[in-house]
């Protein structure tokens, strides 16, 4: 899987490297760069008693009054334990002040800030890159301060909208590096069409902004709400909303049935998953059972806190056939392939209460048509975000001591009765061929 | 005519010496009749005799330390002597005996048994070895290797061996008599027992779905365990056998007590259940197929507990 990974994303960078190739137009990152230093900011979370950053990112003015984006993930610490962390920022010119969160947008990375900044230039965003008026190959510029280095300017080229991703994300061909998250990406009239945010591990030149009209929203409410909320309790707001959210919209999208050995299995229709085959055939020594699997993951890995990742959604159906185990050994061999491994996004003892598991031989209606199943079931809630739960269901066919079908549905951030819906769905889409 | 026992610890007889005169004195001095080299003996200690009525009397010569009868706490000057309880002076312990001291009657030799006993115990070593070996078998999802069923059936063979032997030599150090045979019985059947109750735990987790006997399984090894220290100490000595019992059932207590207290803290540590959740051919299923709304109606009712685990949870969140 790793392998093909890389060839696409090689393919990429050639064609990438062949426009770059292309003269470029060097006096219009100059003339960007000149006005924007002023506007530009550093946020650095403070250990508030210790007074000493613990991370770094970038930010930048967009209004008059001193409201700033950045990302959620820059202050995502100050967000949960304000207690512990304060926010601080330093300007091009060395100048620097307190900082205080007014919003975060959970699902975009965004979070809006306040200076104790008046009458700075600001920047202002790109109308028409909000309405999807933005083209292929168009030269953008990323700014930004990589690795506490200084800040700096990036070209790069806009590649449209992220495939297979569930969150709207732009793919941005230049060099992000770490310490520019939060800052501003700009097109030739240097009016921002998005936000740094994330690198692709393994890739080159491959990374990420959030489009500017998600950070116009935040900015618009942050003027309406003056009053900061509690950052805890909206955080859980956002995430719980964005897990009914997705997984309404995994439901609508649906399933479609897809053949494997005797067997149909449900393989969702979601544009946002990535799926892959595996098989053991070329395994040595010999393997003495085939595994023939599919393996769908979800492009919707949500950023919560450095330490909690979650709402990825995994669907795996693995073909088991016996090649000279006997009944004995292959339930042995299958019993290996079907324990729950409820996945958490973060540790355990932090996030999540002790799993909960229930088990049973289960057959659905019409006999003829499904094969009777064992099915586990584990679930953990999370400690903090009232009605989210992870669940794992797996399902093991009963209908042959010789070969079964092993599907695995991985849910993270999903309420329980959406869980309990798209498992029951699930099941019932397990069926024989005729 | 009188004989005078002198005993171990253990009241076996180490010594026996016959006096022909009336008397028996006994003490450290090289004057006496009998001498006991015990620092807390007296030089003179005790006389043995016959009284006017012909009872064989002990008396005490006027020691520092005393005479007591065995496990008495009081010093008593002049014991009437029965010839089974025996005597203490010091640390020694002694027995008297007049000529006309009833023994026990000749017992009576059970028929020589020769091989039977012996190819019975390898017979059911064979048996459970062999039953080890088909689970080794059974479970085998990667290549064959002759390693796979050497290994453990030596470890096993070892185990087997060295658990008997080391009873045999307590009973011979204790007892006088090795009685290995009888230990490996009894290790043997331990063995058996405990494949028995994981075959049955096993079973019962898949078939009837019922994990309780496989979550459990700890205590039931313990007390198997415990069951066959038990036969092992009662081969070892037949006396005291409350006792024993009741040392064993403690130790037991507190290991099973131990181990749930560890296993708790596993969980509430990991948050994961320390159980393989095992799959058996579908024929073994005993149970009939739930309807599936019914089995998603068991799982709403998990919902309860979970945010029970959450609500439960939060104090520990408060103090943020």
């Amino acid at each position: 899987m790793s392998r093909a990974l890389r060839l696409i994303l090689t393919i990429g960078a050639l064609i990438g490297g062949s426009a770059l190739a292309a003269p470029g137009p060097a006096s219009v990152a100059e003339g960007i760069y000149a006005s924007a230093p002023p506007r530009l900011l550093q946020i650095r979370t403070l250990v508030a008693d210790a007074g000493r950053q613990i991370s770094i990112g970038s930010g930048f003015l967009v209004s008059a009054d001193g409201l700033a984006i950045t990302n959620y993930h820059v202050v995502s610490q100050v967000a949960l334990e304000p207690k512990t962390y304060r926010l601080e920022y330093v300007a091009a010119d060395g100048s620097h002040g307190d900082v205080s969160l007014l919003g975060v947008d959970l699902p975009n990375d965004l979070a809006i800030v306040r200076l104790d900044k008046h009458d700075a230039p600001f920047f202002t965003f790109d109308k028409s890159a909000m309405e999807g008026g933005l083209l292929k190959g168009e030269r953008l510029y990323s700014m930004g301060n990589p690795l506490d280095l200084g800040f700096t300017i990036i070209e790069g080229t806009y590649n449209g909208l992220v495939e297979h991703s569930y969150n709207d994300r732009v793919h941005f061909s230049g060099a992000l590096n770490p310490g520019m998250s939060g800052g501003p990406t700009v097109n030739g009239e240097g009016l921002v069409v998005g936000i740094n945010v994330a690198t692709r591990r393994g890739g080159q030149l491959v990374s990420f902004l959030v489009p500017a009209r998600f950070a116009a929203t935040l900015l618009q409410s942050a003027r309406e709400h003056e009053t900061a909320p509690d950052l805890r309790a909206e955080i859980a707001r956002q995430l719980t909303a964005w897990g009914a959210a997705l997984y309404k919209s995994l439901g609508e999208e649906g399933f479609r049935s897809t053949v494997l050995g005797p067997y149909r299995t449900p393989e969702t229709i979601a544009p946002w998953f990535n799926c892959w085959a595996n098989t053991n055939a070329g395994a040595t020594p010999k393997p003495r059972a085939n595994i023939n699997s599919t393996n769908c993951s979800s492009d919707t890995g949500l950023f919560v806190a450095s330490d909690l990742n979650t709402g990825a959604i995994q669907i795996n159906h693995s073909y088991v056939k016996t090649v000279d185990l006997n009944q004995f050994q292959f339930a042995t061999y299958l019993t290996q392939l079907s324990q729950p491994r409820l996945v958490g996004g973060g540790p355990f003892r932090k996030w999540y209460t002790p799993e909960r598991c229930h088990e049973d031989f289960v057959s659905a209606a019409p006999v003829q048509d499904h094969p009777p199943l064992r099915v586990i079931w584990c679930a953990q809630a999370y400690r903090e975000f009232e009605g989210l739960y992870d669940v794992a269901l797996i399902a093991v066919t009963q209908d042959h001591s010789s070969e079964a079908l092993v599907s695995r549905l991985s849910l993270q951030a999903v309420g329980y009765d959406d869980a309990i819906a798209l498992g029951k769905r699930f099941l019932e889409a397990v069926q024989i061929t005729k | 005519m009188i004989w005078v026992e002198i005993l171990s610890r253990h009241r076996d007889v180490t010594a026996r010496v016959r006096i022909a005169g009336p008397e028996a004195r006994i003490g450290r001095g090289y004057d006496n009749d009998v001498i006991v080299d015990d620092p807390y003996v007296a030089a003179h200690h005790l006389r043995v005799f016959h009284d006017e009525a012909g009872q064989l009397v002990a008396e005490d010569m006027g020691s520092v330390n005393g005479t007591f009868l065995d496990g008495g706490k009081s010093r008593l000057a002049r014991i009437i002597v029965d010839g089974t309880k025996p005597i203490r002076i010091g640390q020694t312990y002694l027995r008297f005996r007049a000529i006309n001291h009833e023994v026990e009657c000749e017992r009576v030799a059970r028929p020589e048994r020769g091989m039977l006993p012996f190819l019975g115990a390898a017979a059911l070593g064979c048996v459970t070895l062999g039953i080890y070996m088909l689970k080794v078998w059974l479970t085998q999802t990667s290549e064959p290797r002759v390693s796979t069923y050497l290994t453990p059936s030596l470890t096993i063979i070892a185990t087997v061996l060295v658990w008997a032997g080391l009873w045999a030599l307590l009973s011979r150090i204790f007892s006088g008599r090795s009685r290995f045979l009888r230990h490996l019985l009894i290790v043997l059947v331990g063995a058996f027992a405990l494949w028995l109750y994981n075959e049955f735990a096993q079973v019962s987790a898949f078939a009837w779905t019922w994990p309780t006997a496989s979550t459990y399984q700890y205590v039931a090894i313990w007390s198997i365990l415990a069951a066959m220290c038990f036969f092992h100490l009662r081969e070892v000595g037949p006396a005291r056998l409350w006792l024993k019992g009741a040392i064993v059932t403690t130790v037991l207590v507190t290991v099973i007590a131990a181990q749930t207290l560890q296993q708790s803290e596993a969980y509430s540590d990991s948050g994961r259940q320390n159980t393989t959740r095992l799959l058996m051919p579908p024929s073994f299923r005993a149970v009939p197929f739930r309807d599936e709304n019914a089995f998603f109606g068991d799982i709403a009712g998990l919902k309860a507990k979970l945010d029970r685990d959450r609500n439960q949870a939060r104090p520990v969140e408060a103090g943020r």
